[in-house]
């Protein structure tokens, strides 16, 4: 009887902290929504910042993440499925195999403010591209190609066995393989992968943050040698400002359209995965 | 996969070509204090407007470290600094010929969160200031306030503001301050930190002073020197806030300067808070 | 025009020489890293490491980076871990699939919460609660920047730790309820045993995931590079190495002594967060196989 008591308690406790839980990223969103709410209105998305942020919308800083993530992931994305086709298809040697698989998981825990350190010293000085878009390109690239090649490893070995046998039995090339079986079986994958990696770029900050952006005075960049605003680094320098509750409500307008941005991204590669496991079960 | 890679090759063709041409004879960087950054933004905006040209010169924020770095390294065209380059870094970057174009000067104040000056803090002696930051006066009631633990703010050391502040209170740029419990960087942030205090000290250009933050007078004998009153040209804690660039400048760097010193740029100086080139009698 | 053949031959190749660049360029990291950071050992040696005081241009002691970095990421898993592991138990054992498929994505949504984003609530909202709520004097200390890390990992933890929970295979479970075992009980006595070396492996990139952040640690932390005293006084101000280098680098970027301690600094995170993502898969994968 008491036994039943406890375990009754105890899960009660479970709940209760998996509630907690739930709980505190209600509040999170909540608190973002909130507070950022108030700043959105036509002019905050059509607008270019003004009086330091106090005014005006986040127009340029938009277009600038936008820029931002997408030549990110244009550059990352070959470089991510050559990665994932060269390990899946073209190496026999199951050691060299897991050593590959290995230093892609190890590139994906490398701390950004490395990549963007390292970049900027490479890419920046070395390569003479300075601070500039396409500095925060090749360093945003390099940052979520792991996250894009895990995700069509993933896809690619989800591959049902079936298929390379009968690819086999048809003494299909590897090539012919690779273009007529894994390649259009793991588009859902490539397409999660990329949604993945655009919204990680999207999130960053401390890679970019003295590589590729500027606070004031940049808009729609006219050249790859150009730096552009971004909501990341726009709110960093916002928030620590204080005192004018317009810049503090600026902050989390732009914060939210941050979130928002992420949140679709990442919600439509859970969508496009769904799909990809439903292909799999039929 | 087609299209990416097209992306890539265009990428890589265009990264060449810009590359050729690094700088663009209508685009400016400017990077460095958030002291200077301001004005120089606002002056940036009237420059283009007046030129009636497509320039565009954008600004970061950094520090005046990293405005010295910046410039001599070429990340930048201008760097922006609020105190003078360290004897350090003149060695350092010695191959850059660094050259400082000084575009106006500030106070800096000694800052206390509104709650401390409203409770009788108005004033503070150098001995006493070098004791908070030292860490032998910890409470504000040793100081003639309430009896609160004070939340010494101090700053990154390559800033603008510390180097002029301690250079006042210890004597060197680069003093140590064990007491300090925060380390900021930007004005900005230093001012929500104190401001979000009610028993923060720290430093400011005067014009960060406001209602949350109050500029507190240095004692200096039987006199009180206030930062935000300009008449009291006695006022010992001054800089000078300048535009530094490798070499002389040339092109659109040298013109933005000359506009900065013109007397369009200096009303934005002196508009914000600041003292214009002209009245460096007033600033000592 | 081309013959299949030699299409399959450039693919080949193609494939080869992108798939090297990229997994050159980890290994041309880590050596760039070592040679920028070479010079600050010479001059230094192990009291780089173990030196306590930082000022730049004089003294470059990494002690109370090192020291921040770890307390901070210890005490963030230490606060998330329960919630991890509650959330992954009823994820894992009492929902049905279909809930625990909305639960997981949910989680994968809080885990893109950009660090910005994080930045400017702890900035906003923790630091003036937790000043407010433990009566210190300020609200940006040690404690402030663990317990936001400690938010940020929960999503991913609680995706791992429930993936390792669900990759017990379900006859330990049919097993030990017909013994007459209750849910629960099945879940202390089989499940968990069973799945330690995945929790492990969760942990341990949970770990190397929090070690990392830079902006929303930066923000909160107090960035000063000094140790508390006493050390285990969390409730002060400190710095961890990503925030250190957000704070110093650009300053000093490119050359000279400052450069190469900061690079010494980036080179310790490196090597820790890769040891914790190296066993943190290994486990995984012990975990898996099991």
């Amino acid at each position: 009887m008491t036994r039943g008591f406890l375990e009754k308690g105890v899960l009660a406790g479970l709940v209760f902290m998996t509630g907690f839980a739930v709980f505190i990223f209600a509040l999170v969103l909540a608190e973002v929504a909130v507070r950022g709410g108030g700043a959105l209105n036509a002019g905050f998305f059509l607008e270019e910042a003004r009086d330091f942020g106090a005014a005006g919308g986040v127009r340029y800083q938009m277009e600038g993440t936008l820029l931002l993530m997408v030549g990110a992931a244009a550059l990352g994305l070959p470089l991510a499925l050559a990665g994932a086709l060269f390990q899946t298809e073209y190496v026999d040697a199951p050691g060299l195999k897991r050593g590959l698989r290995l230093l892609v998981y190890s590139m994906n825990g490398v701390p950004t403010i490395l990549f963007g350190l390292l970049g900027y010293l490479f890419f920046g000085i070395t390569l003479g591209a300075g601070v500039s878009w396409l500095t925060g390109v090749l360093i945003l690239a390099i940052m979520i190609l792991p996250t894009i090649q895990v995700s069509v490893q993933e896809a690619i070995e989800a591959l049902p066995e079936q298929y390379r046998e009968a690819a086999g039995a048809l003494g299909l090339s590897r090539w012919q393989v690779v273009r007529s079986i894994v390649l259009p079986h793991c588009l859902y994958g490539i397409v999660t992968g990329t949604l993945l990696g655009l919204a990680r770029a999207a999130g960053e900050t401390a890679a970019i943050l003295f590589t590729a952006t500027a606070f004031s005075g940049a808009r729609f960049p006219e050249a790859m040698s150009d730096p552009v605003p971004t909501l990341q680094t726009h709110i960093l320098v916002l928030a620590q400002e204080a005192l004018n509750p317009r810049t503090i409500e600026n902050a989390w307008g732009a914060g939210l359209v941050l979130l928002c941005l992420v949140f679709s991204l990442i919600a439509l590669s859970l969508v496009f995965r769904g799909r990809l496991s439903m292909e799999f079960e039929r | 996969m087609k299209i990416s890679g097209f992306f890539l090759a265009a990428l890589l063709c265009h990264a060449a070509s810009t590359q050729a041409a690094p700088a663009a004879e209508n685009r400016l960087l400017v990077m460095g204090s958030t002291t200077v950054l301001p004005v120089a933004s606002l002056a940036a905006e009237e420059f283009t407007r007046r030129s009636g040209r497509e320039v565009s010169i954008t600004i970061n924020p950094g520090g005046s470290g990293v405005g010295v770095n910046s410039a001599a390294t070429g990340r930048a065209s201008i760097g922006m600094i609020s105190r003078e380059i360290s004897s350090d870094e003149h060695k350092r970057f010695a191959e850059a010929r660094l050259k400082t174009h000084v575009i106006g000067h500030d106070r800096v104040a000694c800052v206390v969160s509104s709650e401390i000056y409203q409770a009788g803090v108005q004033s503070l002696s150098r001995e006493e200031i070098r004791a908070i930051y030292q860490g032998t006066i910890t409470n504000w009631k040793e100081v003639g306030g309430p009896d609160r633990e004070i939340v010494v703010v101090d700053k990154e050391r390559h800033r603008g503001t510390r180097h002029a502040f301690m250079r006042y209170v210890f004597g060197d740029p680069t003093a140590r301050a064990p007491g300090a419990r925060l380390v900021t960087g930007s004005n900005n942030e230093e001012q929500a930190k104190i401001a979000a205090s009610d028993a923060a000290v720290g430093m400011l250009s005067t014009a960060w002073i406001s209602d949350e933050v109050a500029g507190v007078g240095i004692r200096e004998g039987q006199a009180v020197l206030v930062s935000n009153d300009a008449s009291q040209i006695a006022y010992p804690i001054v800089r000078p806030l300048s535009l530094v660039t490798a070499g002389e400048p040339a092109g659109l760097a040298r013109e933005f300067i000359e506009f900065m010193l013109a007397p369009a740029g200096q009303a934005l100086v002196e508009n914000f808070g600041y003292y214009p080139v002209a009245a460096a009698d007033r600033v000592r | 025009m081309f013959q299949p053949r030699s299409i399959a031959i450039f693919f080949r190749v193609l494939v080869t020489v992108l798939a090297l660049t990229a997994t050159g360029l980890i290994v041309l990291f880590f050596l760039f890293l070592v040679k920028e950071s070479l010079p600050v050992f010479q001059a230094e040696g192990v009291g780089f490491l173990t030196g306590r005081d930082w000022w730049a241009g004089e003294s470059y002691g990494a002690w109370p980076m090192i020291f921040g970095s770890a307390i901070v990421t210890l005490l963030a898993l230490g606060l998330a871990l329960p919630f991890a592991l509650a959330g992954a138990v009823v994820a894992s054992e009492f929902l049905s699939s279909r809930l625990r498929w909305w639960a997981k994505s949910l989680m994968e949504l809080f885990a893109g919460v950009p660090g910005i984003v994080y930045g400017l609530l702890g900035v906003g909202v923790l630091a003036p609660a937790v000043k407010e709520f433990f009566g210190l004097i300020d609200g940006n200390t040690l404690f402030t920047a663990a317990l936001l890390l400690g938010i940020m990992v929960l999503p991913t933890l609680l995706t791992l730790a429930d993936d390792a929970l669900h990759a017990v295979p379900g006859k330990f479970r049919d097993q030990a309820q017909s013994l007459g075992l209750s849910r629960l009980r099945t879940v202390w006595a089989v499940v968990l045993p069973q799945a330690k070396a995945g929790l492990l492996g969760a942990v341990f990139l949970g770990l190397g995931r929090a070690m990392g952040e830079t902006i929303a640690v930066m923000l909160v932390i107090g960035g000063r590079d000094r140790m508390p005293a006493p050390w285990y006084n969390l409730f002060q101000p400190g710095q961890s190495i990503p925030s250190k280098l957000g704070r110093e680098a650009a300053e000093a970027v490119g050359a000279g002594l400052q450069w190469n301690a900061l690079m010494g600094l980036g080179l310790m995170l490196f090597l820790m967060v890769l040891g914790m993502t190296v066993a943190g898969h290994l486990f995984l994968k012990r975990g898996r196989a099991a």
